[in-house]
């Protein structure tokens, strides 16, 4: 089973989510953003190269044309290789724990699993994020010296250039759905089969 | 579901919101709306205005309005909280300046400030005290942003002092545009009026209020066979300690009975240390330094005769809540003190110290001679005066009258500023008005309204944290889903 749903991230841009139901205790969630866009591309490529070349016409020095070059394509690799994310996948099997994997435009992919019985609660907090107040799903991790604390938030879905964004609708589909204090419960209501 | 809770049909055309109001607008109650508290000052700090401010949210909240409180980061604690009853509290990251206020620009909260009230369809920004340079930002922004605008001052101000007309120009330009103002107390209402240059139509006086609850007497716990004089106040040359420090060794004198306990702290307390030390009234006069306001009320019930010597009062809350204790009052006769309570359970004086000795006199001679009303009577008098419902009921009608009015468009408000506040000032935050609406402009065309989530309310019509009460019956799969929390 598998449904496809869009929406538009923090900045606008449009997000795709797709959901698929492999079994009731495994669930698959996969957010991908659209690809580098050719315009983009063109812009910020443009623009690096006229202020190279205005440089250069002021102090008539090769260096910074070439400077720019390179600068150009050390920058578009390193943003396609740490920064640009094309789609991030949330495995999450009841009873062993969730995977997160983000594949990169270049290709390269980082996944990071984490055991269910390191997982507190799944929450979606708020919080202000530049000049920005958002919504954010994170994964709390249990304290292992004290069970009732929490040692550590991690973040899901980081796609697009954006931290912390939430695939944003008005108002987001699983708030709308949750009582104030925004909590599921573990691992169950993800899953659709209670603990 | 988008939109929740809209101020209704009273809804004037606000530019902000309108790119995001779907046709699903609900016939929610008209008189619902949609209030932001803007204030530097807001809990973990204390004092008055921070509790007015909570106080009176969470009566608004229990009336049905959504609330919520923007205010700026105390240490660690900044982002967004949620208080009693689902109060949402922002607590920005902007920068503190002095003495708790923020440093303004009048430009640089402006993003953050237009995303919360996006987000959360303010339609009613009602900013408190005119110390706060946040709320003075918001009112601002609001107004470019054209939505209503309220303001509560809650002190009096001098004209003389350099200070003073500072302060004061900068209120008549943040006021003159201001839709309504709430002042506590009429001598306060005077003062503003006269200060900021105002219609006195558009200021109303909404005291203040305690909770009746928090302050009953306790007979037992004073010794009925000392007189007991109790003095909570911070000690500064504003709560007249020098007048204070002149009645002690006089009073002490004539009284061997007489006691004094002296709650608060402040740059005056090393004179009344002194007069203890050279009147040798160790055994008489208890400092007991900074008190909580928790705390107030157990020092309270230790004493007959409660003494206030302020030199400038808006409205003091400290006589309330020492009536409300059961004990009689003794007061200089400033500022709003005289509307506040009934000639039956205050002695005024002047705010000399011969005048304020007589006072007292008057009053030790009412104890003895068992003409004092029993302290039971004087709570029951005093509790029905000042509730925070009342209060909250009275601002309600501030907030219908307000959503009724039209805001000032761009160029009436130019005109306003222009003829209100003197040539040059004026020019100038005309100048500064232009420039936020460019910025606001800006601002719109980065991020436009439509793509700023619409938060989940937690208060209001259709707040999220009511349903968690067991009479909502469509929430019956949420609440099963809760129990595994």
């Amino acid at each position: 089973m598998e449904d496809e749903q869009s929406f538009s991230d923090i900045c606008g841009g449009r997000l795709a989510l797709q959901r698929r139901y492999y079994s009731p205790s495994c669930r698959e969630f996969c957010l991908s953003c659209p690809r580098l866009s050719l315009r983009s591309l063109t812009a910020v490529t443009c623009s690096v190269w006229l202020a190279a070349y205005g440089l250069f016409t002021l102090c008539e020095n090769s260096m910074v044309l070439s400077a720019a070059i390179f600068i150009t394509l050390v920058g578009l690799l390193g943003y396609l290789h740490f920064v640009k994310i094309d789609q991030e996948t949330l495995l999450i099997i009841d009873s062993l724990g969730i995977q997160m994997t983000s594949s990169y435009a270049s290709g390269k992919e980082s996944t990071t699993f984490i055991e269910m019985s390191k997982v507190k609660d799944i929450v979606i907090n708020e919080a202000i994020y530049m000049q920005k107040v958002i919504y954010y799903l994170c994964i709390l991790l249990k304290d292992p010296v004290e069970p009732q604390g929490v040692s550590q938030v991690v973040p899901v879905f980081q796609v697009s250039t954006e931290p912390l964004p939430f695939p944003q609708c008005n108002p987001p589909p699983v708030l709308s759905a949750f009582p104030p204090r925004l909590f599921f419960s573990r691992g169950g209501n993800l899953c659709g089969q209670s603990m | 579901m988008a939109c929740r809770g809209r101020g209704g049909p009273g809804q004037p055309p606000s530019a902000a919101l309108s790119p995001v109001s779907p046709g699903s607008l609900s016939a929610s109650r008209t008189s619902a709306h949609n209030i932001c508290m803007v204030s530097d000052f807001f809990y973990p700090n204390m004092g008055g205005v921070e509790s007015h401010i909570y106080q009176l949210s969470q009566c608004l909240i229990e009336r049905g309005h959504k609330v919520i409180v923007v205010t700026h980061a105390y240490g660690t604690r900044k982002g967004i909280r949620y208080l009693t009853n689902g109060l949402k509290v922002y607590y920005l990251p902007l920068k503190v300046m002095y003495n708790q206020s923020t440093a303004t620009t009048l430009f640089h909260s402006l993003p953050l400030l237009r995303y919360i009230f996006v987000r959360e369809r303010v339609t009613i920004i009602h900013s408190h005290s005119s110390f706060s340079a946040m709320a003075h930002d918001a009112l601002f922004h609001a107004k470019t942003m054209g939505l209503q605008t309220v303001f509560t001052d809650h002190s009096l101000f001098g004209f003389a002092d350099v200070s003073s007309v500072l302060t004061n120009k900068l209120l008549t330009v943040s006021l003159c545009d201001t839709n309504h103002i709430i002042c506590v107390s009429f001598t306060s209402k005077e003062n503003t009026v006269l200060r900021a240059a105002l219609n006195p139509e558009i200021v109303s006086v909404i005291p203040n209020a305690v909770d009746p609850t928090d302050f009953t007497p306790d007979p037992f716990r004073r010794h009925d066979s000392i007189i007991t004089v109790i003095v909570v106040s911070r000690l500064v040359y504003r709560k007249g300690t020098d007048l204070l420090s002149g009645i002690i060794p006089e009073l002490c004198q004539k009284y061997p009975d007489l006691h004094f306990i002296i709650g608060g702290e402040g740059p005056k307390r090393i004179i009344l240390e002194e007069v203890r030390e050279r009147y040798q009234l160790h055994d008489r006069v208890r400092l007991l330094g900074a008190l909580e306001h928790k705390d107030v009320r157990n020092v309270l019930v230790q004493g007959h005769i409660f003494l206030n010597t302020s030199l400038t009062e808006a409205f003091c809350m400290a006589i309330v809540e020492a009536a409300s204790c059961g004990l009689q009052v003794v007061s200089t006769r400033v500022g709003g003190i005289p509307e506040v309570l009934p000639e039956s359970l205050i002695i005024l004086c002047e705010p000399s110290v011969k005048s304020l000795c007589e006072g007292l006199e008057k009053a030790i001679f009412q104890l003895r001679s068992g003409m004092l009303p029993a302290p039971e009577d004087i709570h029951n008098i005093v509790k029905t005066f000042y509730t925070w419902r009342n209060v909250a009921e009275r601002t309600e009608k501030v907030y219908d009258r307000v959503a009724e009015e039209a805001v000032l468009p761009m160029d009436q408000r130019l005109d306003r500023l222009i003829s209100h506040c003197g040539p040059v000032t004026g020019y100038i935050f005309a100048l500064l008005a232009v420039f936020n609406f460019l910025f606001l402009v800006l601002l719109r065309w980065i991020i436009p309204d439509s793509i700023i989530d619409v938060a989940v309310d937690a208060t209001g019509p259709r707040g999220t944290w009511t349903h968690q009460h067991p009479h909502s019956e469509d929430k019956v799969e949420d609440s099963g889903k809760c129990k595994t929390r």
